[in-house]
């Protein structure tokens, strides 16, 4: 078993909560408009803009957040001119982030340099700086916000966006602003669990919440509940049996929602 | 009285209110060559009752979603006194839409209550929970259609004609001005239809709701339809009193000798 200092102790385990919380929450927008490839696509664009931030000698991190947003930022407005779902275009830019993502880390220099951008891939939370936190507890309180003051258009774009926007809603902007949402989220979260684990707590906490019942409001209080949950089984599994943190997490969150389909009362005949 | 053309709208020495106004529409879809409907010509006054028949593939549901903008088109859409390509969103807010065969999957996780709930949502606009008062038109459309007591169960564990009164429900809370039906009846047994036309016949005399029910059904014509309108190969081919229209060349080119059965 690992002992820890108090001080980053804490702070890992705040920084986890908030990751946890956070991607879980919009976990239920994401798997509710089905945009399980966007997810993917956005945690390896990060690791290409990590790798494109160490290349040009630029902290690795914030070129991922960039990366990562920026493909957030485009997902919308190339699927609203391509007229393709953006989960469509999401799969067709998975591949260019990867390529790109290679083809940065041959031209590095050394292999000791590459190893910092793969980090990323795989995360560190006992590296995580208090203004990681700071951004973590600034972005989960953006996310809530925008939960609650457009519970009622959200609620109708989740149930179905064309009938959305039968109703005079403007659906295409409240999936734009999930999908730049979800684009901050994966990557304010990657340094804690990495960019390819990152992807099962936004996925993982919010399917498990599915389960559970048929409200909106309970599985949006639910789902974060679940992610916190998820990081705190993970990280003391890691702890105790000297594992990595984030593959932890994803076992953790796995088992969880292995559970709720075994258990769900959704399955249960009445 | 006047049927037909979307340039000749005055009947008798005064103009008639129009809630729809269509002039020279046509609607192709992306990828296709051909249109989906045609030149089509069409004025509906306020608070007329009007059903749209035609076979399989006539342009019905699209002339619905013309109508309401969710389709692009050329030509003149005017609703309820707007162009329809400025104010869409705008429109969208007072027009009461039902889908064709809209069904949800069995884990869906929205109670029926909440569907119903989301007729409210343009309406009231952003920032603004639904209130009280809100919630009295939501109760009383679902009392209404009888599916009060269905208000807590998921709405993917309803029956096809259950989840259907619900999406009619969902376009009544709205309290809209004009209402696009686009096959209500198909999963609905006789007195559910029923109920369903006396709700139309009731806010056609109240508040002077205009309604266009699309069908494809003879026998789902609504009681108290005044107006047919036959679409065929996505162009009008009739328009007229049912019997009329029934009695056409153009009914028997659409349908062939087929014998109507009474609703």
């Amino acid at each position: 078993m690992i002992i820890l200092p108090s001080a980053l102790l804490l702070r890992a385990v705040l920084g986890g909560v908030l990751a946890g919380a956070l991607c879980s929450l919009v976990g239920v927008f994401a798997v509710r408009l089905r945009m399980s490839s966007i997810g993917f696509c956005m945690s390896h664009a990060a690791f290409a803009g990590a790798a494109l931030g160490t290349l040009l000698a630029l902290d690795p991190l914030l070129t991922a957040i960039a990366a990562a947003i920026a493909t957030a930022a485009l997902l919308g407005p190339i699927s609203d001119k391509a007229r393709l779902p953006a989960d469509v275009i999401a799969g067709i830019l998975f591949p260019i982030t990867m390529a790109l993502a290679f083809i940065f880390l041959m031209l590095l220099p050394g292999p000791v340099v590459g190893l910092k951008a793969l980090s990323l891939l795989w995360g560190s939370i006992l590296t995580v700086s208090p203004l990681d936190v700071a951004l973590l507890a600034i972005l989960l309180a953006l996310s809530a916000s925008f939960t609650v003051l457009f519970w009622k258009e959200l609620n109708a774009v989740l149930f179905d966006p064309k009938m959305a926007e039968a109703d005079g809603i403007n659906a295409r902007a409240y999936i734009n602003a999930i999908l730049f949402l979800l684009g901050a989220v994966v990557a304010l979260s990657l340094k804690l669990v990495g960019g390819l684990l990152v992807y099962a707590l936004v996925m993982n906490s919010a399917s498990t919440a599915l389960q559970l019942s048929y409200d909106m409001k309970k599985i949006f209080l639910l789902s974060p509940l679940i992610g916190i949950s998820a990081f705190l089984g993970g990280f003391g599994l890691s702890l105790w049996f000297d594992l990595p943190v984030g593959s932890s997490i994803v076992i953790a969150s796995s088992l969880m929602f292995a559970f709720s389909v075994a258990f769900s009362p959704k399955r249960k005949r009445r | 009285m006047y049927y037909g053309s979307g340039r000749e709208y005055y009947g008798e020495g005064e103009r008639l209110e129009l809630a729809v106004r269509l002039v020279n529409v046509s609607t192709t879809y992306e990828g296709e060559r051909r249109p989906a409907i045609e030149d089509v010509n069409l004025s509906v006054e306020r608070g007329e009752l009007v059903t749209i028949i035609g076979p399989n593939g006539a342009g019905k549901t699209t002339l619905l979603e013309t109508i309401n903008g969710l389709l692009p088109s050329e030509g003149l859409v005017e609703v309820l006194g707007l162009d329809v390509r400025r104010h869409g969103r705008e429109l969208r807010r007072r027009i009461g839409y039902v889908p064709q065969d809209f069904m949800v999957e069995p884990g869906t996780p929205f109670l029926a209550k909440d569907v119903v709930a989301m007729g409210r949502v343009g309406v009231v606009g952003p920032l603004r929970p639904l209130r009280k008062e809100d919630w009295d038109i939501i109760w009383a459309v679902m009392e209404a259609l009888g599916i009060a007591d269905l208000a807590d169960r998921p709405v993917g564990k309803l029956s096809g004609g259950q989840q259907q009164k619900v999406m009619i429900a969902r376009a009544l809370a709205k309290e809209p001005e004009l209402l696009l039906l686009d096959e209500p009846f198909s999963s609905l047994d006789a007195r559910a239809r029923e109920t369903v036309c006396d709700i139309i016949e009731g806010l056609r005399e109240e508040r002077g709701v205009t309604a266009l029910v699309v069908t494809h059904d003879l026998s789902a014509i609504p009681e108290g339809c005044e107006r047919l309108v036959l679409l065929n190969g996505g162009r009008i081919t009739a328009d007229g009193p049912p019997e009329e229209v029934f009695a056409s060349e153009a009914f028997l080119k659409a349908y062939g000798p087929v014998r109507r059965v009474a609703p």
